[in-house]
């Protein structure tokens, strides 16, 4: 390999070791950027771990990671990281699950899971039945939802203040003063997923009769589909002259003054509609 | 006469009693969020009988700052500068393994020099960290002058660091493909220098006050001692198992960047106490000085980034001649590099540890998931095991001999 | 090393030149003439004010670091007569180095409330200051001063130490130039 990343033992003969001894609780053994996975059952997983330590001697558990696919049909990939000091080697044991199925402890086997397992319960969700101390770790006491969700939004739900009434810290709904600014740099001829505004016109013909390559089942959707579509949301800026403070001219002597201010102020400002673009689906997790 | 004799039984009864006597109940005590050995925002519930630590409960998670969460928002390079704070006494070690997870996703081949430059800084960062431990280590058992003495490296270390990237703490040098600019050459020679001289005196004058001491011996040797199939159940890494006595060290087994070429030693504790611990950091800042001399030894000229513009931006000189040079500049700033899709885990021995990085990409610009493997985390966890049954005084060294740092731990 | 001794500014005395001597033998004649010396009470509380800003160590993150370095021998704070003190009861000054997070939000407050009268604030770092780097995060008090009204906010991530030298000495000409005996 190029890159100069940490080069262990040789993956050889690896997947066949794997699939001997875990046999049918091995879903899936794979290779890829030079490491090496093995999807395992769920309900098997114990065993599955033992077998692991004790006949392939991957003896240390370095860390369980989760990660969230919300298209998937069990949402949840939970990801332990094996590593054997014997024979200097790495592997990753995945495990599919949602929010309700639990997934088997492995603190039996390394005592070191009991905070990785909290970790993940706090930021996804996810339960392990036989983990006696299933705790909240990281968020605050008496947080509410799974931080690392992908629909937990970044800024969360509520933020804090110490309130000068109550004596005490409070929370209160998140109110920013300007929002989080996430760009889309995706350019429109690289398979965009959004139309930009106006392009809708595109797809109709603007005149009945007008040539285009629809077909007039897609042009009756197309219409359909303009017709049912809500109006766009308020867009989030301030540019109305009650959010400004951009009002009438207050002395009135002074705007008499120039005629070119006069003309400014009537007119009044621009008013640009941005249209909140939807968001683009992450490619590659179908 | 008789009642004289009964009062005396009775205070002797007072001064002896029995088990049915006087009942001896635990109690708890809190010891932080905010304490000043507590090394960041621990919170440590103790039970205690008497002054013996019966059980600990460490409460973490205060500093819990959401970068995993951030990190999915930003490009790879914008998240880059996450890693720096991650860690804060040694922030690239902790930029080393997001580069060279970013770097095995992309099969980005780095120039020797750039892998050269790496190493050395990262093993500056190793001394400036464990300068900051040593310290903070002697200093919660009762020495101060060492402290003193030990941060006059770490004023340097940051100096140098300053003259490299232009930032003391949190330098965001390491970049992937190689690292942001080059040294000047009057650098690497102060650097040398610095290392024949000024460090060895003041670190070898600062260790040699506490390392026989009678005083910091008694409050180290035979604390908290951990067995080696203890520390490989409970996942320790860094100076934490080789302190126990097993040489396990990652840029000896799993060389990355130019580790293979480097010769140095890995040193190993026999015991497995705090005293251990200790020692084996002590032998690290020497065998780190050692790597470094190397480095300025072997180090090529050549181009300090790899050469693929669509990973590494173009210099400035270049952006003003080059239409092509500027285009790129302009979409790696805003848009970023894709990274294809896939996932790797990637750990390398950062001063304290095992740092790792699971990092899940979809194809875009932005990481789908970045786990980050702390390595106080597991540490922080043996707190329970390693402190029972000590006074609660020691609960400091035993601290201070794991090396924790809490930007790391909470994330 | 990276310190080195620069020349002396244009305008500026030369390395070496001693404060006014005649001030001080103005006012030590004074003294041993009359045995005492008359100021305003002011003058005294505001001197004993910024002559010992014992500061509470409060340090969150990465600027707990520069924090430390900003005590030790290079830059030694003590000099300025500002010493660090563990407890709050016994401290002039809080230093909130560092991210605040939301769980940690109401120890900072407690501990506010437990130190004396006068106290002050300083907001280290930018985020401290407004979140910074971690302003969006869901777990981040974006700006301490949400939680503690704050003096003196010290801008970087994390500033240098000489800039929270600067920092503590704007203190002490805002406690000169405001102070009264009641805060």
């Amino acid at each position: 390999m190029a890159s100069p990343a940490p080069a262990y033992a040789s993956n050889d003969g690896v997947i066949d070791a794997i699939r001997s001894a875990l046999g049918a609780a091995a879903l899936d053994v794979t290779e890829a950027v030079g490491e090496i996975f093995v999807t395992v059952e769920r309900e098997a997983l114990v065993p599955a771990m033992i077998a692991l330590r004790d006949e392939l001697h991957y003896q240390s558990l370095m860390e369980i990671a989760g990660v969230d696919w919300p298209d998937q049909p069990e949402r949840f990939e939970i990801v332990y990281c094996l590593l054997s000091l014997t024979k200097n080697h790495r592997i990753r044991v995945h495990v599919w699950t949602d929010e309700d199925k639990p997934v088997p402890s492995v603190t039996g086997i390394w005592p070191v899971a009991g905070w990785l397992e909290r970790e993940v319960y706090d930021m996804y969700g996810v339960l392990f039945s036989g983990n006696a101390d299933l705790r909240r770790i990281l968020t605050d006491y008496g947080f509410r939802g799974h931080p690392q969700r992908k629909d937990f939004p970044l800024t969360g739900y509520v933020e804090l203040r110490y309130s000068e009434e109550a004596k005490r810290v409070v929370y209160e709904p998140v109110q920013l003063a300007q929002d989080f600014r996430s760009f889309d740099f995706m350019s429109p001829w690289e398979g965009a997923q959004y139309v930009l505004p106006g392009d809708e016109k595109v797809k109709a013909p603007e005149a009945k009769g007008a040539p285009t390559p629809l077909t007039a089942d897609e042009i009756k959707k197309a219409d359909a589909a303009v017709a049912a579509k809500a109006p766009p949301s308020t867009p989030k800026t301030t540019e109305t002259k009650a959010q400004t403070g951009a009002g009438e001219p207050a002395n009135t002597m002074a705007a008499k003054k120039s005629p070119a201010r006069k003309a400014n102020a009537e007119d009044g400002p621009v008013t640009k509609v941005a249209k909140p673009r939807a968001p683009r689906k992450p490619k590659g997790e179908a | 006469m008789t009642d004289h004799v009964a009062e005396l039984e009775a205070q002797v009864d007072a001064l002896n009693p029995t088990p049915g006597d006087v009942e001896i109940q635990n109690y708890t005590i809190n010891f932080g969020p905010q304490h000043p050995a507590a090394h960041g925002v621990l919170r440590l519930v103790l039970e205690l009988d008497g002054e013996i630590v019966e059980r600990v409960d460490p409460h973490i998670g205060l500093l819990h700052r959401g970068t995993e969460k951030l990190i999915e928002y930003k490009t790879y390079l914008q998240a880059l500068p996450y890693f720096d704070r991650l860690d804060y006494c040694s922030p690239l070690a902790m930029e080393h393994s997001y580069v060279l997870a970013i770097e095995k996703l992309l099969d980005l081949e780095v120039p020797l020099r750039a892998q050269y430059l790496r190493v050395f800084f990262a093993e500056l960062t190793r001394i400036c960290n464990h300068m900051l431990n040593l310290g903070s280590h002697v200093m919660d058992v009762g020495a101060m002058t060492p402290n003193l003495w030990l941060f006059e490296i770490r004023e340097d270390c940051l100096n140098f660091f300053e003259r490299a990237s232009g930032a003391r703490m949190h330098s965001a040098y390491f970049r992937p493909g190689g690292v942001h600019q080059d040294v000047p050459l009057k650098l690497l020679t102060d650097i040398g220098d610095w290392l024949d001289k000024r460090m060895p005196e003041l670190f070898e004058d600062a260790i040699s006050l506490v390392a026989d001491n009678r005083i910091f011996k008694q409050r180290n040797v035979d604390i908290a001692v951990v067995s080696k199939d203890d520390a490989v159940k409970w996942g320790f890494s860094g100076p934490m198992i080789r302190g126990s006595g097993i040489p396990w060290d990652l840029r000896k087994s799993q060389p990355y960047d130019v580790y293979d070429r480097m010769d140095f030693d890995v040193p190993v504790g026999t015991r497995g106490d705090c005293y251990d611990r200790f020692m084996v950091r002590v032998e690290e800042v020497r065998q780190s000085a050692r790597i470094m001399k190397q480095c300025l030894r072997d180090m090529p000229e050549g181009p300090i980034a790899s050469l693929d513009r669509k990973v590494v931006p173009p210099k400035r000189g270049e952006m003003k001649r080059s239409m092509e040079a500027l285009i790129h500049h302009f979409k790696l700033y805003t848009e970023g590099f894709h990274v294809p899709a896939g996932s790797v885990y990637v750990a390398t021995e950062s001063p304290k540890g095992e740092f790792g990085v699971y990092l899940v990409s979809d194809g875009s610009n932005k990481p789908y998931r970045c786990k980050i493997r702390p390595t106080a985390f597991s540490h922080l966890q043996a707190m329970d095991f390693m402190t029972r049954g000590h006074m609660l005084a020691d609960a400091t060294a035993i601290l201070g001999a794991m090396d924790i740092v809490f930007g790391e731990c909470d994330r | 090393m990276g310190v080195e001794l620069q020349p002396a500014m244009p305008g500026a005395p030369p390395i070496g030149t001693q404060p006014d001597q005649a001030f001080f033998q103005d006012l030590n004649g004074e003294l041993g003439d009359k045995g005492f010396l008359v100021t305003s009470t002011e003058d005294l509380f505001q001197w004993a004010r910024t002559g010992s800003l014992w500061w509470m160590t409060f340090g969150l993150a990465c600027c707990a670091v520069e924090m430390i370095h900003v005590n030790m021998p290079r830059y030694d704070l003590e000099r300025f007569g500002a010493a660090p003190r563990a407890s709050p009861r016994q401290s002039d000054v809080m230093i909130v180095a560092g991210t605040l997070c939301n769980k940690m939000a109401p120890a900072l407050r407690k501990v506010y409330d437990q130190m004396s009268e006068p106290k002050y604030v300083i907001s280290m770092g930018s985020c401290a200051n407004g979140g910074g780097y971690y302003h969006y995060s869901y777990s981040v008090v974006r700006g301490c001063d949400r939680i503690v009204p704050v003096d003196i906010y010290v801008p970087g991530c994390p500033p240098t130490a000489e800039a929270l030298l600067y920092g503590i000495m704007q203190l002490q000409r805002k406690i000169r130039r405001i102070g009264t005996i009641e805060r």
